[in-house]
Protein backbone atom coordinates (compact mmCIF):
# COMPACT_ATOMS: atom_id res chain seq x y z
CA UNK A 1 0.00 0.00 0.00
CA UNK A 2 2.32 2.41 -1.25
CA UNK A 3 -0.39 5.02 -2.90
CA UNK A 4 -0.74 8.43 -0.71
CA UNK A 5 -2.56 10.90 -0.88
CA UNK A 6 -0.28 13.40 -2.51
CA UNK A 7 0.05 10.73 -5.33
CA UNK A 8 -3.44 10.42 -5.98
CA UNK A 9 -3.63 9.25 -9.17
CA UNK A 10 -4.60 11.82 -11.47
CA UNK A 11 -7.22 10.26 -13.46
CA UNK A 12 -9.42 10.44 -9.57
CA UNK A 13 -9.91 14.02 -10.66
CA UNK A 14 -12.33 13.16 -13.42
CA UNK A 15 -14.60 11.84 -10.62
CA UNK A 16 -17.07 13.87 -8.48
CA UNK A 17 -17.62 11.64 -5.15
CA UNK A 18 -16.32 8.45 -4.87
CA UNK A 19 -18.35 5.87 -2.58
CA UNK A 20 -16.37 2.91 -1.22
CA UNK A 21 -19.48 0.45 -0.96
CA UNK A 22 -17.54 -2.74 0.02
CA UNK A 23 -14.92 -0.88 2.94
CA UNK A 24 -14.35 -3.47 5.80
CA UNK A 25 -14.29 -3.43 9.32
CA UNK A 26 -11.78 -5.88 11.10
CA UNK A 27 -14.08 -6.16 14.18
CA UNK A 28 -13.29 -9.01 16.89
CA UNK A 29 -14.91 -10.93 18.94
CA UNK A 30 -14.07 -9.40 22.16
CA UNK A 31 -14.81 -5.78 20.12
CA UNK A 32 -18.46 -6.69 20.04
CA UNK A 33 -18.93 -8.96 23.46
CA UNK A 34 -19.30 -6.19 25.66
CA UNK A 35 -22.64 -5.46 23.69
CA UNK A 36 -24.39 -8.73 23.49
CA UNK A 37 -27.75 -8.11 24.92
CA UNK A 38 -28.73 -10.70 27.79
CA UNK A 39 -29.32 -13.56 28.52
CA UNK A 40 -26.23 -14.29 26.57
CA UNK A 41 -24.22 -11.16 28.06
CA UNK A 42 -25.05 -13.27 31.78
CA UNK A 43 -23.82 -16.28 29.67
CA UNK A 44 -20.52 -15.38 28.87
CA UNK A 45 -19.53 -13.15 31.56
CA UNK A 46 -19.13 -16.19 34.03
CA UNK A 47 -15.81 -16.88 32.76
CA UNK A 48 -15.76 -20.07 34.20
CA UNK A 49 -15.82 -22.47 31.55
CA UNK A 50 -12.52 -23.92 29.85
CA UNK A 51 -13.00 -24.50 26.02
CA UNK A 52 -10.13 -25.91 25.18
CA UNK A 53 -8.91 -23.29 22.71
CA UNK A 54 -10.67 -24.23 20.15
CA UNK A 55 -14.20 -22.82 20.78
CA UNK A 56 -12.86 -19.42 21.90
CA UNK A 57 -14.50 -18.11 18.80
CA UNK A 58 -18.08 -18.05 18.67
CA UNK A 59 -18.04 -18.20 14.53
CA UNK A 60 -16.86 -21.55 13.11
CA UNK A 61 -13.14 -21.42 11.25
CA UNK A 62 -12.93 -23.35 7.76
CA UNK A 63 -9.25 -23.38 8.72
CA UNK A 64 -7.89 -22.49 5.54
CA UNK A 65 -4.64 -20.57 5.72
CA UNK A 66 -4.46 -17.28 4.02
CA UNK A 67 -1.56 -15.04 2.75
CA UNK A 68 -2.25 -12.64 5.86
CA UNK A 69 -2.08 -16.16 7.87
CA UNK A 70 1.05 -17.30 6.62
CA UNK A 71 2.42 -12.93 6.78
CA UNK A 72 2.56 -12.98 2.98
CA UNK A 73 0.13 -10.02 3.07
CA UNK A 74 0.20 -6.91 5.53
CA UNK A 75 -3.64 -6.20 6.09
CA UNK A 76 -4.20 -3.10 7.92
CA UNK A 77 -6.91 -3.33 11.41
CA UNK A 78 -10.04 -1.19 11.22
CA UNK A 79 -11.60 -1.34 14.47
CA UNK A 80 -11.94 2.86 15.15
CA UNK A 81 -12.32 5.78 13.03
CA UNK A 82 -9.10 6.78 13.24
CA UNK A 83 -7.98 3.40 11.31
CA UNK A 84 -11.14 4.02 9.24
CA UNK A 85 -9.40 7.35 8.09
CA UNK A 86 -6.17 5.99 6.91
CA UNK A 87 -8.11 3.56 4.32
CA UNK A 88 -10.28 6.60 3.26
CA UNK A 89 -6.98 8.84 2.72
CA UNK A 90 -5.43 6.08 0.69
CA UNK A 91 -8.58 5.31 -1.51
CA UNK A 92 -9.69 8.72 -1.50
CA UNK A 93 -13.35 7.96 -0.55
CA UNK A 94 -15.62 10.46 0.25
CA UNK A 95 -18.28 8.15 1.58
CA UNK A 96 -18.11 4.83 2.45
CA UNK A 97 -20.45 1.74 3.12
CA UNK A 98 -18.68 0.02 6.12
CA UNK A 99 -19.26 -4.19 5.82
CA UNK A 100 -18.31 -6.48 8.79
CA UNK A 101 -15.01 -8.70 8.26
CA UNK A 102 -15.56 -11.91 11.88
CA UNK A 103 -19.50 -11.21 10.70
CA UNK A 104 -19.16 -12.57 7.22
CA UNK A 105 -19.56 -15.50 9.24
CA UNK A 106 -22.82 -15.34 10.98
CA UNK A 107 -25.09 -17.31 8.96
CA UNK A 108 -22.90 -19.87 9.76
CA UNK A 109 -23.32 -20.21 13.39
CA UNK A 110 -24.91 -22.96 14.56
CA UNK A 111 -27.12 -21.36 17.95
CA UNK A 112 -29.84 -19.25 16.01
CA UNK A 113 -30.47 -17.06 19.08
CA UNK A 114 -27.10 -16.25 19.29
CA UNK A 115 -26.23 -15.57 16.07
CA UNK A 116 -29.47 -12.86 16.27
CA UNK A 117 -27.67 -11.59 19.31
CA UNK A 118 -24.14 -10.97 17.96
CA UNK A 119 -25.88 -9.26 15.04
CA UNK A 120 -27.43 -7.13 17.54
CA UNK A 121 -23.93 -6.99 19.69
CA UNK A 122 -22.03 -5.97 16.31
CA UNK A 123 -24.54 -2.93 15.35
CA UNK A 124 -23.99 -1.57 18.84
CA UNK A 125 -20.15 -1.70 18.16
CA UNK A 126 -20.52 -0.36 14.66
CA UNK A 127 -22.84 2.80 15.60
CA UNK A 128 -20.58 3.26 18.90
CA UNK A 129 -17.26 3.13 17.19
CA UNK A 130 -17.63 3.48 13.92
CA UNK A 131 -19.96 5.19 12.32
CA UNK A 132 -19.25 9.05 11.81
CA UNK A 133 -21.62 10.87 8.97
CA UNK A 134 -19.20 14.12 9.07
CA UNK A 135 -16.82 12.13 7.93
CA UNK A 136 -18.32 9.56 5.49
CA UNK A 137 -18.68 6.61 7.48
CA UNK A 138 -21.20 4.81 7.18
CA UNK A 139 -22.33 1.31 7.62
CA UNK A 140 -24.70 -1.86 7.23
CA UNK A 141 -26.89 -3.14 10.01
CA UNK A 142 -25.90 -6.78 10.26
CA UNK A 143 -28.72 -9.10 10.19
CA UNK A 144 -29.09 -13.22 11.22
CA UNK A 145 -30.69 -15.28 8.22
CA UNK A 146 -31.16 -17.77 11.06
CA UNK A 147 -34.12 -16.04 12.73
CA UNK A 148 -35.97 -13.77 9.85
CA UNK A 149 -38.35 -12.28 12.87
CA UNK A 150 -35.33 -10.49 15.29
CA UNK A 151 -33.89 -9.75 12.04
CA UNK A 152 -36.82 -7.92 10.76
CA UNK A 153 -36.82 -6.01 14.49
CA UNK A 154 -33.32 -5.16 14.49
CA UNK A 155 -34.04 -3.26 10.69
CA UNK A 156 -36.47 -1.39 12.13
CA UNK A 157 -34.67 -0.36 15.28
CA UNK A 158 -31.36 0.16 13.27
CA UNK A 159 -33.12 1.55 9.94
CA UNK A 160 -33.64 5.45 11.63
CA UNK A 161 -30.29 5.60 13.23
CA UNK A 162 -27.83 8.15 11.77
CA UNK A 163 -25.46 6.64 9.25
CA UNK A 164 -27.37 2.89 9.11
CA UNK A 165 -27.93 3.41 4.69
CA UNK A 166 -28.03 -0.37 4.29
CA UNK A 167 -29.18 -4.07 5.78
CA UNK A 168 -26.13 -6.94 5.75
CA UNK A 169 -27.35 -9.83 4.97
CA UNK A 170 -24.97 -12.62 5.55
CA UNK A 171 -25.40 -15.00 3.34
CA UNK A 172 -22.98 -17.28 2.67
CA UNK A 173 -23.91 -21.22 4.56
CA UNK A 174 -27.45 -20.34 5.01
CA UNK A 175 -30.00 -22.73 4.82
CA UNK A 176 -32.17 -22.70 3.14
CA UNK A 177 -30.92 -20.68 0.12
CA UNK A 178 -32.38 -16.89 -0.31
CA UNK A 179 -35.33 -17.08 -2.14
CA UNK A 180 -37.18 -18.98 0.70
CA UNK A 181 -39.97 -18.32 2.20
CA UNK A 182 -38.38 -17.87 5.79
CA UNK A 183 -36.28 -14.75 4.96
CA UNK A 184 -39.72 -12.49 3.71
CA UNK A 185 -39.87 -10.88 6.89
CA UNK A 186 -36.28 -10.00 6.36
CA UNK A 187 -36.90 -8.51 3.00
CA UNK A 188 -40.05 -7.03 3.68
CA UNK A 189 -38.37 -4.58 6.68
CA UNK A 190 -35.56 -3.44 4.05
CA UNK A 191 -38.05 -2.71 1.66
CA UNK A 192 -40.47 -1.38 4.03
CA UNK A 193 -37.18 0.92 5.66
CA UNK A 194 -35.77 1.92 2.05
CA UNK A 195 -32.48 0.34 2.79
CA UNK A 196 -30.90 -2.12 0.12
CA UNK A 197 -29.58 -5.57 1.13
CA UNK A 198 -26.22 -6.85 0.89
CA UNK A 199 -25.06 -9.94 -0.03
CA UNK A 200 -21.58 -11.15 0.95
CA UNK A 201 -19.93 -13.88 1.23
CA UNK A 202 -16.40 -15.63 2.16
CA UNK A 203 -14.35 -18.49 1.13
CA UNK A 204 -15.11 -20.19 4.29
CA UNK A 205 -18.73 -19.91 3.68
CA UNK A 206 -18.39 -22.51 1.46
CA UNK A 207 -17.67 -25.00 4.68
CA UNK A 208 -21.56 -24.73 4.98
CA UNK A 209 -23.00 -23.87 1.89
CA UNK A 210 -21.39 -26.73 -0.12
CA UNK A 211 -20.07 -28.97 2.33
CA UNK A 212 -18.83 -32.32 -0.05
CA UNK A 213 -17.01 -29.24 -2.25
CA UNK A 214 -15.84 -27.75 0.73
CA UNK A 215 -13.98 -31.57 1.61
CA UNK A 216 -11.79 -31.43 -1.42
CA UNK A 217 -10.99 -27.97 -2.16
CA UNK A 218 -8.02 -28.59 0.40
CA UNK A 219 -6.78 -24.63 -0.14
CA UNK A 220 -7.69 -21.06 0.30
CA UNK A 221 -6.65 -20.51 -3.52
CA UNK A 222 -9.38 -23.13 -5.06
CA UNK A 223 -12.24 -22.62 -2.37
CA UNK A 224 -11.89 -18.89 -2.45
CA UNK A 225 -11.76 -18.92 -6.61
CA UNK A 226 -15.20 -20.42 -6.73
CA UNK A 227 -16.77 -19.98 -3.24
CA UNK A 228 -18.04 -16.13 -3.73
CA UNK A 229 -19.36 -16.37 -7.59
CA UNK A 230 -21.17 -19.97 -6.59
CA UNK A 231 -22.99 -18.83 -3.36
CA UNK A 232 -23.76 -16.03 -4.89
CA UNK A 233 -25.09 -18.08 -7.68
CA UNK A 234 -26.85 -20.32 -5.98
CA UNK A 235 -29.24 -17.53 -3.83
CA UNK A 236 -29.46 -15.42 -6.62
CA UNK A 237 -31.20 -18.20 -8.91
CA UNK A 238 -32.80 -19.80 -5.68
CA UNK A 239 -34.17 -15.68 -5.11
CA UNK A 240 -35.40 -15.00 -8.72
CA UNK A 241 -37.19 -18.38 -9.13
CA UNK A 242 -39.17 -17.94 -6.38
CA UNK A 243 -40.04 -14.40 -7.04
CA UNK A 244 -38.34 -12.43 -4.12
CA UNK A 245 -38.25 -9.54 -6.46
CA UNK A 246 -41.59 -9.68 -7.90
CA UNK A 247 -43.13 -10.16 -3.72
CA UNK A 248 -40.56 -7.34 -3.03
CA UNK A 249 -40.58 -5.18 -6.25
CA UNK A 250 -39.19 -1.97 -4.39
CA UNK A 251 -35.98 -3.79 -2.53
CA UNK A 252 -33.04 -3.46 -4.28
CA UNK A 253 -30.08 -6.16 -3.45
CA UNK A 254 -26.13 -5.72 -3.56
CA UNK A 255 -24.41 -8.67 -4.40
CA UNK A 256 -19.96 -8.31 -3.68
CA UNK A 257 -17.16 -9.52 -3.57
CA UNK A 258 -17.49 -11.69 -6.73
CA UNK A 259 -15.69 -9.56 -9.86
CA UNK A 260 -17.53 -8.97 -13.33
CA UNK A 261 -17.22 -11.47 -15.24
CA UNK A 262 -19.95 -13.86 -13.73
CA UNK A 263 -22.49 -11.57 -13.98
CA UNK A 264 -23.28 -11.42 -17.69
CA UNK A 265 -22.62 -15.08 -18.00
CA UNK A 266 -25.37 -15.56 -15.63
CA UNK A 267 -27.91 -13.20 -16.76
CA UNK A 268 -27.53 -14.82 -19.81
CA UNK A 269 -27.39 -18.47 -18.63
CA UNK A 270 -30.54 -18.00 -16.71
CA UNK A 271 -32.54 -16.51 -19.27
CA UNK A 272 -31.50 -19.07 -21.61
CA UNK A 273 -32.86 -21.68 -19.04
CA UNK A 274 -35.84 -20.38 -17.93
CA UNK A 275 -36.62 -20.40 -21.63
CA UNK A 276 -37.55 -23.85 -21.50
CA UNK A 277 -38.54 -24.02 -18.45
CA UNK A 278 -40.59 -21.43 -17.12
CA UNK A 279 -43.04 -23.55 -15.78
CA UNK A 280 -40.92 -23.52 -12.23
CA UNK A 281 -40.54 -19.68 -12.27
CA UNK A 282 -44.60 -18.79 -13.30
CA UNK A 283 -44.71 -15.64 -11.42
CA UNK A 284 -42.03 -13.86 -13.03
CA UNK A 285 -43.44 -11.10 -15.58
CA UNK A 286 -39.45 -10.69 -17.25
CA UNK A 287 -36.86 -12.41 -17.91
CA UNK A 288 -34.23 -13.29 -15.14
CA UNK A 289 -32.10 -10.99 -16.30
CA UNK A 290 -34.66 -8.34 -16.48
CA UNK A 291 -34.74 -8.43 -12.29
CA UNK A 292 -31.27 -8.95 -12.19
CA UNK A 293 -30.94 -5.53 -13.56
CA UNK A 294 -33.71 -3.59 -12.15
CA UNK A 295 -33.51 -5.20 -8.55
CA UNK A 296 -29.76 -6.16 -8.23
CA UNK A 297 -26.58 -3.98 -8.10
CA UNK A 298 -23.09 -4.94 -8.15
CA UNK A 299 -19.80 -4.16 -6.37
CA UNK A 300 -16.49 -3.86 -8.52
CA UNK A 301 -13.84 -5.68 -6.37
CA UNK A 302 -12.04 -7.99 -7.20
CA UNK A 303 -11.74 -7.18 -10.39
CA UNK A 304 -10.47 -9.79 -12.95
CA UNK A 305 -8.92 -9.92 -16.51
CA UNK A 306 -6.83 -6.73 -14.84
CA UNK A 307 -4.56 -7.17 -18.00
CA UNK A 308 -7.06 -7.24 -20.60
CA UNK A 309 -8.96 -3.39 -20.59
CA UNK A 310 -11.02 -4.83 -23.96
CA UNK A 311 -12.51 -7.95 -21.71
CA UNK A 312 -13.19 -5.75 -18.01
CA UNK A 313 -15.06 -3.05 -20.52
CA UNK A 314 -17.07 -5.48 -22.49
CA UNK A 315 -17.63 -7.35 -19.65
CA UNK A 316 -19.00 -4.03 -17.58
CA UNK A 317 -21.10 -3.55 -20.69
CA UNK A 318 -22.42 -6.72 -21.09
CA UNK A 319 -23.83 -6.64 -17.62
CA UNK A 320 -25.26 -2.90 -17.94
CA UNK A 321 -22.46 -1.89 -15.39
CA UNK A 322 -22.87 1.64 -16.19
CA UNK A 323 -26.50 1.60 -14.53
CA UNK A 324 -25.80 -1.58 -12.00
CA UNK A 325 -21.95 -1.49 -10.86
CA UNK A 326 -20.73 0.45 -7.88
CA UNK A 327 -16.95 0.77 -7.26
CA UNK A 328 -15.71 -1.19 -4.62
CA UNK A 329 -12.26 -1.34 -2.94
CA UNK A 330 -12.74 -4.34 -0.24
CA UNK A 331 -10.46 -2.45 2.02
CA UNK A 332 -8.45 -3.69 4.28
CA UNK A 333 -8.94 -7.01 2.76
CA UNK A 334 -5.69 -9.20 0.97
CA UNK A 335 -7.11 -8.69 -2.43
CA UNK A 336 -8.39 -4.96 -2.16
CA UNK A 337 -8.18 -2.92 -5.36
CA UNK A 338 -6.64 0.20 -5.36
CA UNK A 339 -9.31 3.60 -6.38
CA UNK A 340 -8.30 3.72 -10.05
CA UNK A 341 -7.98 -0.29 -11.11
CA UNK A 342 -11.24 0.14 -12.74
CA UNK A 343 -11.09 3.10 -13.83
CA UNK A 344 -7.96 2.93 -16.09
CA UNK A 345 -9.98 -0.39 -17.90
CA UNK A 346 -12.90 0.97 -18.66
CA UNK A 347 -12.15 3.14 -21.73
CA UNK A 348 -15.29 2.99 -23.99
CA UNK A 349 -17.19 4.76 -20.80
CA UNK A 350 -17.44 8.61 -20.63
CA UNK A 351 -17.12 11.04 -17.39
CA UNK A 352 -20.83 10.42 -16.72
CA UNK A 353 -20.80 7.15 -16.56
CA UNK A 354 -17.44 6.86 -14.66
CA UNK A 355 -19.05 8.78 -12.14
CA UNK A 356 -22.15 6.33 -12.04
CA UNK A 357 -19.84 3.55 -11.49
CA UNK A 358 -17.62 5.23 -8.67
CA UNK A 359 -20.44 7.11 -6.85
CA UNK A 360 -23.59 8.27 -8.87
CA UNK A 361 -25.41 4.99 -8.43
CA UNK A 362 -24.38 4.27 -4.97
CA UNK A 363 -25.59 7.68 -4.10
CA UNK A 364 -29.09 6.37 -5.30
CA UNK A 365 -29.39 3.00 -3.86
CA UNK A 366 -27.73 3.39 -0.14
CA UNK A 367 -29.85 5.24 2.39
CA UNK A 368 -27.28 7.85 3.01
CA UNK B 1 -69.36 -33.36 -33.05
CA UNK B 2 -70.38 -29.49 -34.28
CA UNK B 3 -67.60 -27.01 -34.82
CA UNK B 4 -67.47 -23.34 -35.08
CA UNK B 5 -64.98 -22.83 -38.07
CA UNK B 6 -62.97 -19.89 -37.16
CA UNK B 7 -63.96 -17.88 -40.06
CA UNK B 8 -66.42 -18.91 -43.50
CA UNK B 9 -65.93 -15.38 -44.40
CA UNK B 10 -62.54 -15.35 -46.62
CA UNK B 11 -61.27 -12.71 -48.27
CA UNK B 12 -61.89 -12.94 -51.68
CA UNK B 13 -58.16 -11.58 -52.43
CA UNK B 14 -56.95 -14.36 -49.89
CA UNK B 15 -55.28 -17.81 -50.75
CA UNK B 16 -56.27 -20.58 -49.89
CA UNK B 17 -53.71 -23.77 -48.58
CA UNK B 18 -56.07 -26.67 -48.38
CA UNK B 19 -54.99 -28.87 -45.17
CA UNK B 20 -57.89 -31.41 -44.99
CA UNK B 21 -61.08 -32.58 -45.05
CA UNK B 22 -63.10 -31.03 -41.90
CA UNK B 23 -63.50 -34.87 -41.12
CA UNK B 24 -60.12 -35.78 -40.87
CA UNK B 25 -60.01 -33.43 -38.03
CA UNK B 26 -62.57 -35.82 -35.96
CA UNK B 27 -59.37 -38.60 -35.68
CA UNK B 28 -56.36 -35.88 -35.70
CA UNK B 29 -55.41 -33.21 -33.09
CA UNK B 30 -53.43 -31.70 -35.41
CA UNK B 31 -52.50 -31.94 -39.09
CA UNK B 32 -49.25 -30.75 -40.44
CA UNK B 33 -49.34 -29.81 -44.04
CA UNK B 34 -46.39 -28.80 -46.65
CA UNK B 35 -47.42 -25.38 -48.07
CA UNK B 36 -44.80 -24.28 -50.52
CA UNK B 37 -42.06 -25.56 -48.00
CA UNK B 38 -43.55 -24.34 -45.19
CA UNK B 39 -44.27 -26.93 -42.73
CA UNK B 40 -47.75 -25.53 -41.23
CA UNK B 41 -49.55 -27.43 -38.18
CA UNK B 42 -53.08 -26.85 -37.88
CA UNK B 43 -54.18 -27.68 -34.18
CA UNK B 44 -58.27 -28.34 -33.44
CA UNK B 45 -59.05 -27.57 -29.88
CA UNK B 46 -62.23 -28.13 -29.38
CA UNK B 47 -63.46 -27.08 -32.93
CA UNK B 48 -61.30 -23.87 -33.14
CA UNK B 49 -58.44 -24.20 -35.13
CA UNK B 50 -55.03 -22.78 -35.08
CA UNK B 51 -52.57 -22.46 -38.02
CA UNK B 52 -49.07 -22.23 -36.53
CA UNK B 53 -45.58 -23.12 -38.09
CA UNK B 54 -43.50 -25.69 -37.54
CA UNK B 55 -40.49 -24.30 -36.65
CA UNK B 56 -39.27 -23.21 -33.32
CA UNK B 57 -37.95 -19.71 -33.14
CA UNK B 58 -35.10 -21.05 -30.54
CA UNK B 59 -33.04 -23.71 -32.94
CA UNK B 60 -35.20 -24.79 -35.84
CA UNK B 61 -37.04 -27.91 -33.85
CA UNK B 62 -40.34 -29.50 -34.67
CA UNK B 63 -42.01 -27.54 -32.60
CA UNK B 64 -45.57 -27.92 -33.48
CA UNK B 65 -44.83 -32.09 -32.95
CA UNK B 66 -44.62 -31.81 -29.76
CA UNK B 67 -46.89 -31.98 -26.29
CA UNK B 68 -50.02 -30.15 -26.59
CA UNK B 69 -51.05 -29.24 -22.57
CA UNK B 70 -51.47 -26.13 -20.62
CA UNK B 71 -49.09 -24.97 -18.60
CA UNK B 72 -48.09 -24.22 -14.64
CA UNK B 73 -49.38 -20.23 -13.79
CA UNK B 74 -49.31 -18.66 -10.66
CA UNK B 75 -52.16 -15.70 -9.36
CA UNK B 76 -51.87 -12.70 -8.00
CA UNK B 77 -52.10 -14.60 -4.59
CA UNK B 78 -49.64 -16.69 -5.46
CA UNK B 79 -51.51 -19.51 -6.01
CA UNK B 80 -49.84 -21.93 -8.09
CA UNK B 81 -52.53 -23.03 -10.72
CA UNK B 82 -52.85 -24.44 -14.69
CA UNK B 83 -53.40 -22.50 -17.56
CA UNK B 84 -54.29 -22.39 -21.16
CA UNK B 85 -55.22 -26.04 -20.85
CA UNK B 86 -55.13 -27.28 -24.65
CA UNK B 87 -53.27 -24.45 -26.37
CA UNK B 88 -49.89 -24.62 -25.26
CA UNK B 89 -47.60 -26.32 -27.48
CA UNK B 90 -43.94 -27.48 -26.58
CA UNK B 91 -41.23 -27.84 -28.82
CA UNK B 92 -40.15 -31.32 -28.43
CA UNK B 93 -36.23 -30.15 -28.29
CA UNK B 94 -36.11 -27.80 -25.74
CA UNK B 95 -39.43 -27.51 -23.80
CA UNK B 96 -39.87 -23.91 -25.36
CA UNK B 97 -43.20 -23.30 -24.85
CA UNK B 98 -45.62 -21.21 -27.39
CA UNK B 99 -49.17 -20.09 -27.29
CA UNK B 100 -50.96 -21.39 -30.40
CA UNK B 101 -53.26 -18.99 -29.69
CA UNK B 102 -50.93 -16.05 -30.16
CA UNK B 103 -47.95 -17.72 -31.67
CA UNK B 104 -45.96 -16.44 -28.78
CA UNK B 105 -43.22 -17.90 -26.97
CA UNK B 106 -44.20 -17.45 -23.29
CA UNK B 107 -41.03 -16.62 -21.52
CA UNK B 108 -39.94 -14.18 -23.74
CA UNK B 109 -42.83 -12.45 -26.51
CA UNK B 110 -39.92 -11.23 -28.75
CA UNK B 111 -39.86 -14.75 -29.73
CA UNK B 112 -43.16 -15.13 -31.64
CA UNK B 113 -43.77 -18.05 -34.29
CA UNK B 114 -45.91 -17.17 -37.23
CA UNK B 115 -49.19 -18.25 -37.21
CA UNK B 116 -52.09 -18.12 -39.74
CA UNK B 117 -55.71 -17.56 -40.23
CA UNK B 118 -57.93 -20.87 -40.91
CA UNK B 119 -61.25 -21.53 -42.87
CA UNK B 120 -63.64 -23.62 -42.90
CA UNK B 121 -65.40 -23.86 -46.43
CA UNK B 122 -67.88 -26.76 -47.89
CA UNK B 123 -66.64 -29.50 -45.02
CA UNK B 124 -62.59 -28.78 -45.89
CA UNK B 125 -60.22 -27.15 -43.50
CA UNK B 126 -58.05 -24.27 -45.11
CA UNK B 127 -54.81 -22.09 -44.49
CA UNK B 128 -55.47 -18.56 -45.46
CA UNK B 129 -52.91 -15.78 -45.85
Amino acid sequence: MSQTIEEAPARLQRLDTIVDCDFHVTERQEDIMPYLPEPWSKVFSRNKGDDYGFLSSLYPSAGLVNPITTGKVQSNAVRSKEEAQVGMDLIHSDKVVTTPTLNLYLGCIRNEELAAALAYAYNEWLLDTMIDVDKGMYGAAVVAPQKPHLAAEEIDDRADEDGICAVFFPGGGIAPLAGADKYHPIYEAAEDNGLPVMMHNASGNMMMAFPKAFENLTRFLSAHVVAHPMIHMCNLADMITRGIPVRFPDLEFVVQEAGVGYIPYFMRRFDHEYHSKKEDAPMLEQEPSGYLRDNFYFTSQPLEGTSDPEYVDSMVRLMSGETNLMFSSDYPHLDFDYTDELMKLLPSFDDDELNAVYGGTALEVFDF
Amino acid sequence: MTREPTSTDADADATLHHVATLEAFDEAERIIVDVKGREIAVFDVDGQFYAVLNYCTHQGGPLCEGLLDGTLTMTDDWEWTYSCEGTIVSCPWHGWEFDITTGEHLAHSDYRVPTYDVVVQDEQVYITE
